[in-house]
């Protein structure tokens, strides 16, 4: 799901995913740099869904799937 | 009929009803998911907006905000004595101004009132950079979840019957060898039952059954015992939700009475 920002809420189900997601990103790109550097990393994206909460597919997909656009949007309006 | 509270805390609630029938808890979840009232932003007044994001989508993510709600002080705006206009019985006031260089929360909004300020504060609505600015008012009214998915208190709730898995005693060696197969901590033979560990699991279990082709073992629902979960967005609590849901059926019931009998 490619958003400028992330939807407030899960289009299947309604849960209001966006409060989860700044948490989220945060320890995903933890991940990434843990995996950039060839080591084991501490939770990967499963455990980190998991642990915010996260339980239905449609909910995960909401958070993994978002590409943030903001910040390449906001010079041209 | 039997009702037992598995957890029934904050915002999430899961029943096991038994001895009813699957189309009772089908209407449950049916006036859960329309009926339902809750507080949304409705209206919107815009008086500056310099952000990336346009007007409309700041608009719309105002409205899927969750809103504390309390039915017993507020009433629907059409139905209401200022006959629409707007009154504190009816609609509840937020303003937000912000500038630049900061990421607009939910939190954000100010309440006319305290006491309406808004518990899920951390649901970023714009990301605003240097010299950008957002500054509006908004109502919020009642409304159901049949008009709008903003009104929509409560998520996915959803029943899931009782299964039964029957193992034919005759093959019981072949039953062996296939749970030698299955992932570790799925299944449990005990003697001439096999129980899942977590039911939620029933269907790793039937894909496992389809693949094996496995007909000595057979799965059976039982439609007279029912798990009921549902989750609220956090305007009322599970239990507040769940008694102000059968409220409403109750008074359908009453009122589809009252008119048969005129017949």
């Amino acid at each position: 799901m490619i958003e400028l920002i992330i939807p407030v809420r899960c289009f299947t189900c309604g849960k209001v995913i966006s409060s989860l997601y700044e948490e989220y990103k945060k320890r995903y790109e933890m991940y990434q740099k843990v995996i950039a550097s060839g080591q084991k990393p501490k939770e990967t994206p499963k455990e980190i869904l998991d642990d915010l909460g996260v339980e239905r597919y449609c909910c995960r997909r909401m958070i993994i799937s978002q590409v943030d656009l903001l910040k390449e949007a906001a010079p041209y309006e | 009929m039997k009702v037992k509270t598995v957890e029934l805390k904050g915002n999430k609630g899961v029943l096991k009803i038994e001895d009813t029938d699957v189309y009772f808890v089908n209407s449950l979840r049916r006036v859960m998911l329309a009926e339902l009232p809750k507080l949304a932003i409705d209206n919107v007044i815009i008086y500056d907006n310099t952000s990336a994001l346009f007007d409309e989508l700041i608009a719309h993510r105002l409205g899927l905000i969750p809103i504390p709600t309390d039915l017993q002080t507020l009433v629907f705006r059409d139905q209401c004595k200022c006959e629409g206009k707007g009154c504190p019985n009816c609609t509840v006031r937020y303003t937000l101004s912000k500038e630049g260089d900061c990421v607009v929360y939910s939190g954000d909004l100010q309440p006319e009132h305290p006491s309406f300020a808004i518990t899920e504060n951390t649901i970023p609505i714009v990301e605003l950079m240097k010299d950008q600015r957002v500054i509006l008012e908004v109502e919020a009214v009642l409304g159901r979840g049949r008009d709008h998915a903003k009104w929509q208190m409560v998520l996915a709730p959803r029943y899931r019957m009782e299964t039964k898995i029957q193992v034919d005693k005759k093959h019981i060696n072949e039953v062996k060898a296939f749970v030698e197969e299955l992932p570790k901590d799925l299944v449990e033979l005990k003697g001439d039952k096999l129980e899942l560990k977590d039911p939620s699991q029933k269907s790793i279990l039937e894909s496992y059954l389809e693949k094996h082709k496995a007909d000595y073992i057979s799965i059976t629902k039982d439609p007279s015992k029912l798990l009921f979960s549902f989750e609220t967005d956090g305007s009322m609590s599970a239990k507040a939700a769940l008694q102000e849901s059968i409220n409403i059926l109750a008074k359908k019931y009453e009122e589809f009475r009252g008119l048969l009998k005129d017949l």
